[in-house]
């Protein structure tokens, strides 16, 4: 048998005589509970938080001046920054929807609809794939193999690829249209044209993880709710309807928010396939135009687009979340 | 629960208690042979439409560039392997180098990502600390984060840090933008392996670490599995960061960047082009193909929990 | 080996209103002891058993093992094994691997780790399963794996958290017996969590009864069942449950319907209330005929067990129809909806409580134990 140290024990418990050591120990205590947390986790906060943070205080800086290609340093000519402080001309210009700022509002309402379009094909094709592919049957995984196959090609080839099939001369698309006797468009000219050719490429390269996504969550909804469900009598609707998607309701709200985050973004796509047209101009393409076009590069501007689009992100973001958790308390 | 169920990995999902739906069909049993047909017509229709585009830049690949741009298309004409044997023999640029370089960076960016995320998502899942949902809220702004527009500010970090024109560089910046989804796959991941785990783990004699190390990565596998995947795509693939931040000599870039410029110096070479697209996508295929078994589970995990 | 003890410890759950998980418990476990914490559920077994795992914060008080403070310990620092109820085995490691880890993790040599878990197995039976994943196991197989990582160990104390709640009630009832004797075998001290108030106990050396974080009573199970401290007890130790009713006290004893127990002098004199709390167990009462004096029962059901049989029914007590439950031969049951006469065996075979605080008021009778 073995004696308790009562003693020691309430020795331990007794608050030190000063509220430093009381702070002192809260401290340690804290440290002591959490430091492997913040250990774990300050890799990631000095990398991402590094290369968010800094360029993004720089950026917004940016947006106050009339920094470019012409007036920044240079350390390669040994050059000193000459650029001014312009307050908030910059946001004025863009924001009066002057074209020589490239029609913010006009480019917006463009983005908003791509967005919209973009992934509202993904999520319907994804989930009609999904639903296909949550069936017993032969070929299961070569199908899901070749579903999700856009998925894993580099951007630029896949870019390549409907470059070569959507070509007016020898595409292979319009071979077939016109084997068929329908008009054979230019699809990548300057008409509205390419921005169906855009978004036929990028509901495209976007269905796969929507539908892997999906699928998944169809996993995760338990048979025995359908068995259920089937006892109760409801009809496959009413079982899609009543099971299927509040099921798949956690899954999908994470992919629709981060699907049109990543869409409004979607800068590969347009630029590789269309370069600088105005009829596929959404506002990152616009930015880099921006950013690149000529001998002009205006920083100040393609950096006010860059805030511009963070806010629009945000303020999505927060009315998004908002409203998912209204219904979730309904 | 049955926790020991947890290893069923292929397409279970990680939590251990849940089943996977049966999957579904309209009647118990047997399809009818319509609906079979119909069901496979649909399949065939959609996987013809994913795997198109791919194949026809593959038969492309093998034609020389004039048969490439006929008006009338055909599978053969004139084929053959010249224009790899070109590429591979460094005419349209040092392919073999930029080949090196990208898969040196992909290589990086995925073990530097996944260890990242896996940490990051280890500790937002299982200690409940101040600041950490937080981090996950920052993790979703950086996801909004035009970095396209951001390059000036980037460059000038990178160079501040003596990072510019160089790997290491381009590598931090591509885990910046594919370490915030990983984390929120793993963290889902790591969500649904039991908690009695890390504690038997703990009372066996490791430290938080350990059975970060020693129990949660291998159980987690699945889900590292497609977290590379994607850091791995992510890095391989693009072109505005590494033509910013690599230097220009033509021996450092990487394959998207030496394409892209291929492209554009180029245009009429579609068959030479097709070919060096195909070069590159075989890397990409062959890691997707390793872990696609892992993708439905492992994404789904991360989208549920997200 | 090493003794276990909680002084005046505490768990303390932030919120609104902060939950006292534990609340000031006060516990000592002997060295090689058995002892069974059991509660209703939620009453904080699975909390106390935590902290002494070092898994759980010790918010108030402290804790020892060995007779070394280990309050701040963290769990691998202890020198502590632990069951968990849903065995938590490693699925990527095989039987043998599972039982081996936290030698492995010490560093002892290969050989050893072989030969220990080699003899765990042999004393578990699971000696054809060493090379299987835990998902290859049955229920009860993946018990003793369990078991078996925490003996192979030879830890200070075992921990363990309703080790046999997922397992079915034969096997349940033949583990509980290996348990037992596996533990008096190794000797370990050994915490053992269940809300089983039959498990607690047929297997504690003694059985600890927690309520909301609250211990009500640590002692054997023969005195728990005998004199428990209070109504609580009284009513969660004991299958079927003792009899407890708040009745009308008399000068001459309290009050069920026609029958009126005589109460000791000194209880009576020494309680001022009109009421008293009064439980019998069902083996303390019987059916009579009609002629003795007694309570009109009406019955409601009759459980066979062979033997003996249990008279559920109700009397009526002041207005109010109350349940009882009565113990009698099995040959000859009443039956249903029947009335019988029932009335005590003997006199001291009642428990006495106050109605209001539920705790014990003495009888005459001698503690037996
Ligand atoms: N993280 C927590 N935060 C707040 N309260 C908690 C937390 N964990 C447990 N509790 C509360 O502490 C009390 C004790 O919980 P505990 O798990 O110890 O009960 P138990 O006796 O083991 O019950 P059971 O038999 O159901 O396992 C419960 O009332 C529970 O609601
Ligand atoms: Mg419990």
């Amino acid at each position: 048998m073995v004696a308790t140290t009562t003693g020691a024990a309430a020795e331990h418990r007794r608050p030190g005589p000063r509220g430093g050591t009381e702070r002192r120990g809260r401290v340690r205590r804290f440290l002591d509970r959490y430091w492997y947390a913040y250990a774990l986790v300050l890799p990631v906060v000095v990398v991402v938080g590094g290369l968010v943070i800094l360029p993004l205080a720089q950026g917004v800086f940016f947006t106050f001046t009339n920094i470019n290609e012409g007036n920044i340093a240079n350390p390669v000519l040994g050059r000193e920054a000459d650029y001014d402080v312009v307050g908030l001309a910059n946001y004025l210009n863009v924001l009066s929807g002057d074209p020589a700022y490239g029609s913010f509002w006009g480019v917006l309402l463009r983005t908003l609809v791509w967005s919209g379009i973009c992934v509202a094909f993904h999520y319907g094709i994804g989930l009609g794939l999904a639903l296909l592919l949550n069936r017993p049957m032969r070929f299961r995984t070569l199908y899901r193999i070749l579903l999700i196959l856009p998925w894993a090609v580099p951007a630029f080839v896949s870019a390549f690829a409907w470059r070569y099939l959507f070509n007016a001369d020898y595409g292979l698309i319009n071979w077939l249209l016109g084997s068929v006797g329908l008009p054979t468009p230019v699809w990548l000219g300057q008409s509205p044209v390419a921005m169906v050719a855009v978004i036929i490429v990028n509901v495209w390269l976007g269905v796969p993880f929507m539908m892997v996504a999906l699928l998944g969550g169809l996993q995760s909804i338990p048979g025995d709710l359908y068995e259920a469900a089937e006892i109760d009598g409801a009809t496959p609707w009413q079982r899609f309807t009543q099971i299927t998607l509040p099921g798949l309701r956690p899954v999908s709200s994470t992919v629709i928010l981060l699907g049109v985050i990543w869409t409004f973004n979607m800068f590969p796509v347009i630029y590789l396939i269309t370069g600088q047209n105005p009829h596929t101009r959404i506002l990152i393409t616009y930015a880099f135009e921006r950013f690149f076009s000529g001998a002009t590069r205006d920083y100040a501007i393609a950096s006010t687009y860059g805030v511009l689009i963070l806010s629009v992100l945000l303020v999505f973001a927060g009315v998004y979340l908002r409203a998912l958790r209204s219904q979730e308390a309904d | 629960m049955d926790v020991t169920s947890l290893q069923t990995s292929g397409r279970a999902g990680p939590s251990g208690g849940r089943r996977p739906a049966p999957p579904r069909s309209g009647h118990r049993g047997r399809r009818s042979p319509a609906a079979s047909f119909g069901l496979h017509a649909a399949l065939v229709v959609a996987s013809l439409i994913a795997v198109f585009p791919v194949f026809w830049v593959l038969v492309t690949s093998f034609k020389p560039d004039s048969r490439a741009i006929e008006a009338s298309p055909s599978l053969i004409n004139e084929s053959s392997l010249d224009n790899y044997a070109r590429i591979l023999a460094g005419e349209k640029g040092d392919f073999l180098a930029w080949f090196g370089n990208s898969l040196l960076i992909a290589g990086l960016t995925t073990v530097l990502a996944v260890m990242l995320a896996a940490s990051t998502g280890y500790a937002v899942s299982r200690f409940n600390f101040p600041g950490g949902r937080g981090l996950l809220f920052f993790f979703l702004v950086v996801q909004m984060f035009p970095f396209a527009v951001l390059i000036v500010p980037l460059y000038n970090l990178l160079l501040s840090l003596g990072l510019q024109g160089s790997a290491g560089g381009l590598v931090l910046v591509y885990c910046t933008t594919a370490v915030p989804f990983c984390t929120y796959m793993l963290k889902g991941y790591f969500d649904g392996i039991p908690r009695e785990i890390d504690e038997a783990g703990r009372m066996d004699g490791l430290s938080p670490f350990g059975v970060f190390w020693r129990l949660m990565l291998p159980l987690a596998r699945p889900g590292l599995a497609v977290t590379g995947f994607y850091a791995f795509i992510t890095a391989w693939g693009e072109v505005a960061f590494a033509s910013a931040f690599l230097s220009a000599a033509d021996q450092s870039k990487t394959l998207a960047v030496g394409l892209q410029v291929f492209v554009q110096q180029n245009r009429t070479e579609w068959g030479h082009l097709a070919a060096a697209s195909i070069l590159v996508a075989i890397p990409a295929a062959v890691v997707f193909y390793l872990v696609q078994r892992f993708l439905v589970s492992g994404l789904a995990a991360g989208s549920v929990k997200g | 080996m090493a003794g276990v003890s909680y002084v005046k410890a505490s768990r303390v759950y932030p919120g609104n209103p902060p939950v006292r998980a534990v609340d000031q418990l006060d516990l000592e476990v002997n060295d090689g002891e058995f002892l069974v914490l059991v509660g209703p559920s939620g009453s904080g077994k699975s909390t106390a058993l935590r902290m002494l795992a070092g898994l759980e914060d010790v918010d108030e008080g402290a804790i020892h093992i060995g007779g070394n403070d280990v309050t701040h310990t963290p769990p691998k620092g202890r020198d502590i094994a632990m069951v968990f109820q849903s065995y938590a085995l490693y699925p990527h490691m095989t039987v043998g691997e599972n039982m081996g880890f936290a030698l492995k993790l010490r560093r002892v040599p290969k050989e050893t780790i072989k030969a220990k878990v080699a003899e765990a197995a042999k004393m578990l039976d699971l000696t054809p399963y060493l090379d299987r994943k835990p998902k290859a196991l049955s229920g009860g197989q993946r018990q003793r794996v369990a078991m078996g990582r925490a003996i192979v160990r030879e830890p200070a104390v075992f921990l363990m958290d309703e080790p046999l709640s997922n397992l079915d009630a034969k096997l349940r009832v033949e583990t509980r017996a290996n348990i037992a004797a596996l533990q008096a075998r190794l000797g370990t001290t050994t915490i053992y969590v269940t809300h089983d108030q039959v498990e607690a106990q047929t297997m504690g050396h003694r059985v600890a009864v927690l309520k909301d974080g609250l211990l009500q009573q640590c002692d054997t199970p023969r005195n728990l069942y005998e004199r428990p401290a209070n109504s609580f007890v009284a009513g969660f130790i004991g299958s079927p449950a003792m009899n407890l009713k708040t009745v009308a006290l008399t000068s001459e004893g309290a009050v069920l319907d026609g029958l009126t127990v005589p109460l000791p002098r000194s209880v009576v004199a020494g309680h001022d209330a009109k009421t008293i709390t009064f439980g019998v167990r069902p083996e303390s009462l019987r059916l009579t005929g009609g002629d003795e004096v007694g309570m009109k029962l009406t019955v409601d059901l009759v459980e066979e067990l062979g033997a003996d049989a249990y008279v559920y029914g109700s009397v009526d007590i002041g207005g109010t129809a109350e349940r009882f439950i009565v113990r009698t031969d099995g040959r000859t049951p009443p039956s249903i909806g029947s009335t019988v006469n029932v009335t005590l065996r003997d006199d001291n075979e009642v428990h006495l409580f106050h109605p209001e605080s539920g705790a014990r008021l003495e009888t005459t009778k001698a503690p037996t134990a």
